[in-house]
């Protein structure tokens, strides 16, 4: 068999082209937003950058190896040391 | 009887048997804490009502703290629509320069309901109490906007479930207080940078911070322009204007009071925070607040609410010492504050509280395997919650979110992967906070609050001296921050009632503007 050819790392533009896409598919206009503007509350510039950064940390939270038998996803801990008596 | 937090787990009882016993041999007591269990407008415990009122309040009724005026009102001695025209007198003074409320009822209003509450009856302990809810909780009466252009002109058709046990118990809201947008830092002008609420230590000077986001519920009861309130707490919004503001407050354990009719931001790490002066009257209001609600299946299944005012009663008479055992610990980076002057506040702190004959003090804990990949971003973040119940508003106009739309967005590009294995990381975080941090001590002082809000553990905050601040050269006060294991509330309060039983910083009242 062929050697697994791992993908190309995306780059930003990729990345702004796959965040569009994905809000448009909702319904989310993020166009009404400056492009840029440092001394608007928000803009295009900056809200791109940290949803490029939230992409990234997905993908270096996949590589976070941890027990599923003993560390099942817990919502709410503190009440669950209650139930549990641990 | 032991405080909850030893009785929830049998394995920390355990390995604490040694201490305790030992303590017990030369003269140690371990006073009971009844449990309470309490249904909507049943009573408060007798502790409350024992204070005894400082004369010089008297003059000026916006001074007394809730204990007074519960033991006032109980006995006849001051009237619920006495205490009404008080604060409303003061708010129509001052709140154009605070900015604190977003929103209040009239006068004629207030003074209508106060006529109504029940005086001294064993139901409406709190009459007559005027209480400052952050502009997040519903009411019924009064707008809730939540800070933010969202939910500009939202008017809901109930109370939240905190506000509605306040009213039950007697209480007033006197006004919806000013918060940061949807839950996150100062209070601003909506949609804007602009700040609107004034930290009340500095009313004259805009630029110190009364913190967020729980801004106007901090600067309202520190200003005297409510006697308590509630906030909330996602990531130190409770913690944060507390001790911006120089309060007494407790970020409960996850579940202790209901969200149901809180805007939420996150449903797995939000908690409602019982916002006041001393830890008393924090104990009074949790008292009232700490029931399950069946409309917030996060508040079910609980051990029952144990008596959080006996715990924040002082004790020991004249030598006053915390009612249990205690080891506090000591975070490994206590002292590398840059400010020498808070190292010095968090130093004298520390040498009183190694006077105190219960405690013993666990310098330098060692923190749990791990600690810093567990509880910095992105394991120990919560960047997917928000988005689920804002999606209309998010395709109506991204624009209304402002500053805070990221955090709001980012749900819809997180993956059930992530969410997923933020969830197993808390959960090991909370068996490693357990086993590997509260195995050393009872209390830690801590440096933030991040690890606390995720894990749902409690936290309390109180003053503990004065500083000049550097970027204003204002005088402010500053805090501690005290962490416990699960359900360890009591724990927190009996510290809080030993320190404020020796000091006054809690009885310090900010300036008024000039």
């Amino acid at each position: 068999m062929p050697h697994q050819v791992p993908p190309s790392v995306p780059n930003d533009d990729d990345l702004n082209t796959y965040i569009h896409i994905r809000y448009a598919l909702l319904g989310i206009d993020i166009s009404v937003l400056p492009e840029s503007d440092a001394e608007a509350p928000m803009d295009q510039e900056r809200l791109l950058a940290n949803a490029r950064s939230i992409l990234r940390q997905d993908a270096e939270v996949a590589g976070f190896e941890i027990d599923p038998q003993f560390n099942l996803p817990m919502p709410f801990p503190a009440p669950f040391s209650a139930w549990t008596e641990e | 009887m032991l405080p909850q937090d030893e009785l929830v787990s049998r394995r920390w009882f355990l390995n604490r048997m040694a201490w305790t016993s030992s303590a017990a041999a030369v003269g140690m007591a371990l006073p009971g804490a009844a449990a309470i269990v309490h249904d909507r407008g049943s009573t408060i415990p007798e502790e409350a009502f024992t204070a005894s009122v400082r004369p010089q309040e008297l003059d000026d009724l916006t001074e007394l703290t809730l204990s007074e005026t519960m033991t006032l009102v109980r006995s006849g001695r001051l009237a619920p629509v006495d205490l009404v025209n008080a604060y409303v007198d003061r708010i129509e003074a001052y709140d154009g320069i605070y900015q604190a409320y977003s929103a209040r009822p009239t006068r004629e209003d207030l003074l209508t309901q106060a006529a109504r509450t029940p005086v001294g009856g064993p139901t409406a302990p709190l009459s007559g109490a005027c209480l400052a809810p952050k502009d997040n909780f519903y009411t019924a009466d009064l707008l809730t906007e939540g800070g933010s252009l969202v939910f500009e002109g939202f008017q809901p058709d109930y109370d939240a479930t905190a506000v509605s046990l306040m009213r039950a118990a007697g209480g007033l809201v006197i006004g919806k207080a000013q918060m940061g947008n949807l839950a996150g830092g100062r209070a601003r002008q909506y949609g804007t940078t602009i700040p609107t609420t004034r930290n009340a230590w500095t009313p004259d000077d805009v630029r110190y911070s009364p913190a967020g986001s729980s801004s106007g519920t901090g600067a309202a009861v520190a200003a005297r322009l409510a006697i308590a309130g509630i906030g909330t707490e996602t990531g130190g919004s409770v913690i944060g204007p507390g001790n911006a503001e120089g309060l007494t407050c407790i970020k409960p354990t996850f579940g202790r009071i209901s969200l149901h009719g809180v805007i939420p931001l996150s449903y797995t790490r939000d908690h409602v925070g019982p916002m006041a002066r001393n830890a008393l009257d924090v104990a009074i209001l949790f008292q009232v607040l700490a029931q399950p609600d069946p409309n917030d299946p996060r508040t079910l299944g609980l051990p029952p609410a144990p008596n959080y005012v006996l715990a924040a009663t002082p004790f020991g008479g004249n030598r006053p010492r915390v009612r249990w055992p205690t080891r506090v610990g000591i975070w490994p980076d206590y002292f590398s504050e840059d400010n020498g002057r808070v190292n010095q506040l968090r130093t004298d702190f520390i040498a009183e509280l190694e006077q105190n004959s219960a405690v013993q003090i666990v310098p330098d804990v060692t923190l749990p395997d791990q600690w810093d990949e567990l509880t910095s971003d992105p394991l120990g973040g919560s960047h997917g919650d928000p988005t689920a119940f804002f999606i209309e508003h998010l395709r109506k106009d991204v624009r209304n979110f402002a500053d805070r739309l990221p955090r709001f967005l980012n749900g819809m590009l997180q993956s059930a992967d992530t969410y997923v294995k933020v969830q197993q990381a808390r959960n090991l975080l909370r068996h490693r906070m357990l086993t590997q941090l509260f195995n050393q001590c009872d209390v830690v002082l801590t440096t933030s609050t991040g690890a606390f809000d995720g894990t749902g553990l409690p936290l309390m905050c109180m003053p503990i001296g004065f500083d000049r601040e550097s970027n204003t050269g204002n005088l402010v006060p500053r805090g501690v921050v005290m962490a416990a294991p699960p359900f360890g509330e009591e724990r927190l309060f009996a510290v809080a009632a030993a320190w404020q039983a020796v000091t006054d910083f809690h009885r310090v009242r900010p300036p008024d503007p000039a």
